[in-house]
């Protein structure tokens, strides 16, 4: 009687605790997942500007409400409740949930929050819906602070029509971190600038990958950290979709790497990706079916295997932040340089709602949180090497050594990245187009396809997504 | 009986049911063990040995939010919202199963196909209906709804059906009861085990529902639990705060847990309770 007591009570809180399993899995890695390099917002027109409204801060309340993504609003929040006599209200919203809840609310008229933010990929689609404030009429005349931030940030602020909706405080462009120590013993130098080179384009890191595991290492853990390097060609030219040679260069590359085991095959942001990071890591290879998710399973699987050492990753800015927190041991012998194109990911964007009654408090703090210089000092020594868009800034840091990467001189190489970024050939199509090629890239390095069927496939992909488009097939 | 055979077949299906559970269980051991350990200790292993971080979990867990005040707000929201739906539920349940009038099948019909329409489909309508009536931003939109639950009355009028002979409520007008009379003193009574078995539901549901909070309510002061814990991922240094979010997570169980063993002997009862002694 006691055993089917006990096995009722276990049964019974089974049901109860399936019940809960239901509510609480939020998907936390979204946010590090989004790894997009360049998705914007323009070429859609947009056709409702909202009219200045001359009727700013109309409430006179002393108050502020911020909507954010990212916890580092709030405590810019902080930072200027320290020294304005504003109460600020901070919101924030996880990432994956944040453009519904904007968009209900602004929808519904509400005229909180005030101060709006959004990702650059959401950023099109709140521009084309007049959710954000024309930035450029008076009383903020945003042009007049044009060349105070680095180019691309202002340009991804601009909606359709070249209006300025929403400033960055931070940059984010893309390059490779690798070990110095391993550069040395392999290659013989350490220089940024020499492995850079080592990275200049695909044909060169295919050499390199090869280089690299004839001495026993392997150059990336994953082939994913490409991902921000994938082409700075324009897909559409005229309305006509383009492919270039680079984009075939960057799929050969593609391909070689997993057919010829160069990576690690662990998946970006999964157990073993992270481990690499501070030292060996065991060898997987493409066809063992393991399960790098599940953290058991996988030591176990590759228990007495082969270990390896992993040279690179391809991360952008915010990448300094994850290394320092995992890299352990191997802290100070990373090093940063240049990849084959320029990329950026991620960044968050701050605006003024459309809707918003207090305008003139709002506009003082976006001008308080990207245009500050005292600000932005500020934030560098808080975020613990977090890369701002403010050019005086950037310049007046650009000697600070950062010990995680051997006292490299971060800042000055981020903005050196950053006004490489061309952004004229990011069109509205690049995310679709874009995730349709490595659609294609997959299907022929896993052999599911051969080149001629998978590139077929692209070509359908994008004439049913945009029939506007033409499409010369080769 | 105690055959070895027997022994066997019932030693096999107690195995059975040991393995179920514990599948069931660990992952939530894991959250607990998870819970102590930090965020880079997550992301590179995995272990059944609690780690020592559970003091710099808790602080980095209440530097972003008040986890004490989510919890009394969601408290404050799912209590009566149960209340209310089980009352109004097991009333109207109540009223179909044993009422006859012009229109009970169709109710019944309506209600059925309601059961099959999600919530979140009318999202963007509700939250304007809310507008209109200045209702954002408080926790009346998400209480009062709780009334209409079509499933809880569908189960509900099939275990009145069940339960609840048409003889027992003919004795009590006879003696001169009043309809609500009988309703609160004889049906109801009887109604309970069936009435604690979806309130628990309706407690879960209301405990764990994110989409409707998130966008209904905008003061962090008024976050319900679910939403609160949400915002630790919105941070930039998302790694440092995984452990955070076990323990959030581990915390925000308790309520259910005890709620759960107030509820569980009715849940038993009602699972082999029959109605009338006859």
């Amino acid at each position: 009687m006691k055993l089917k007591k006990v096995v009722s009570a276990l049964l019974v809180s089974t049901m109860l605790l399936s019940c809960v399993a239901c509510g609480n899995n939020k998907n936390t890695d979204d946010a590090n997942k989004d790894n997009n390099d360049t998705k914007t917002p323009n070429t859609e027109a947009a056709d409702d500007n909202n009219t200045p409204d001359d009727s700013a801060d109309a409430t006179g309340d002393g108050k502020l409400v911020i909507w954010t993504l990212a916890a580092d609003l709030e405590q810019f929040a902080e930072k200027y409740m320290e020294s304005h006599d504003v109460e600020v209200e901070t919101v924030v919203i996880e990432p994956a949930n944040y453009p519904t809840k904007v968009q209900t609310a602004l929808n519904g008229g509400q005229t909180e929050p005030d101060i709006i933010v959004g990702e650059p990929q959401m950023l099109e689609d709140f521009f084309d819906a007049g959710y954000f404030e024309d930035l450029n009429q008076a009383p903020y005349n945003a042009q007049d602070y044009a060349d105070q931030i680095v180019d691309y940030v202002w340009e991804v602020g601009q909606d359709a029509d070249g209006i300025q909706r929403a400033i960055s405080y931070q940059i984010t462009p893309a390059g490779f971190y690798y070990r110095r120590d391993i550069a040395q013993e392999v290659f013989g130098t350490e220089d940024p600038e020499e492995i850079g080179k080592l990275f200049k384009d695909y044909p060169t890191i295919l050499e390199t990958a090869k280089t690299l595991k004839d001495k026993g290492y392997r150059i990336f853990a994953s082939d994913g950290e490409l991902n921000f390097f994938s082409g700075n060609t324009a897909w559409v030219v005229d309305n006509k979709l383009t492919v270039s040679e680079q984009r075939y260069a960057y799929m050969d590359l593609c391909v070689e790497l997993y057919k010829q085991d160069l990576t690690a095959y662990a998946a970006q942001w999964s157990t073993p990706w992270y481990q690499a990071m501070s030292g060996p890591v065991p060898v997987l290879t493409a066809d063992s079916d393991v399960n790098v998710w599940d953290a058991t399973e996988f030591a176990s699987a590759t228990e007495g295997g082969a270990t390896t050492e992993i040279f690179a990753y391809g991360l952008p800015a915010w990448g300094v932040l994850t290394m320092r927190d995992n890299v352990g041991e191997t802290s100070g012998k990373w090093g940063v340089c240049a990849g084959p194109t320029y990329g950026f990911s991620g960044g968050t964007y701050i605006g003024i709602s459309s809707n918003s009654e207090r305008k003139d408090t709002a506009w003082d703090f976006l001008k308080f949180c990207t245009l500050n210089e005292e600000t932005a000092d500020w934030w560098i020594e808080k975020s613990e090497g977090d890369t701002v868009s403010l050019l005086s800034a950037l310049e007046k840091h650009k000697d600070d050594g950062n010990e995680v990467y051997g006292g490299q001189h971060l800042y000055s190489f981020w903005l050196e990245q950053a006004e490489g970024l061309d952004y004229s050939v990011v069109t509205r199509y690049d995310t679709a187009i874009g995730n349709a090629w490595s659609n294609a890239i997959t299907a022929i390095k896993t052999d599911e396809k051969s080149k001629e069927d998978a590139i077929a496939g692209f070509y359908d992909e994008v004439e049913a997504t945009y029939p506007e488009l033409t499409i010369e097939r080769e | 009986m105690n055959t070895v055979g027997y022994k066997i077949k019932k030693g096999i299906l107690y195995l059975l049911l040991i393995i179920l559970a514990l599948l069931c269980l660990l992952p939530f051991l894991l959250m607990m063990i998870n819970s102590t350990r930090s965020g880079v200790e997550i992301t590179t292993g995995f272990t059944f040995i609690p780690s020592s971080h559970l003091k710099e979990n808790w602080e980095q867990l209440f530097k972003f939010v008040n986890l004490f005040r989510g919890m009394g707000n969601s408290l404050l929201v799912a209590v009566p919202a149960t209340i209310l739906c089980g009352y109004f539920s097991s009333i109207t349940a109540y009223a179909l199963a044993m009422y006859k009038f012009k229109g009970n099948k169709l109710i019944f019909i309506v209600n059925v196909l309601f059961m099959m329409i999600p919530a979140q489909l009318s999202l963007i309508g509700f939250y304007n209906l809310c507008m209109t009536l200045g209702l954002v931003n408080s926790y009346i939109p998400l209480i009062i709804p709780a009334v209409a639950a079509p499933g809880t009355v569908f189960f509900l009028r099939q275990y009145v059906q069940a339960t609840l002979s048409p003889a027992l409520i003919e004795a009590a007008r006879i003696d001169g009861a009043g309809e609500l009379r009988i309703f609160h003193k004889i049906v109801f009574p009887i109604m309970i085990p069936g009435v604690a078995t979806m309130s628990i539901g309706a407690f879960i549901g209301n405990w764990n529902n994110y989409l409707t909070p998130l966008i209904l309510l905008n003061n962090p002061e008024k976050m319900t639990l679910p939403v609160m814990i949400s915002t630790l991922n919105a941070a930039t240094d998302l790694q440092s705060n995984q452990g955070a979010i076990y323990l959030g997570v581990a915390i925000s169980v308790i309520p259910i847990l005890i709620s759960f063993c107030f509820f569980s002997k009715y849940i038993i009862s009602s699972i082999s309770a029959g109605g009338v002694k006859e």
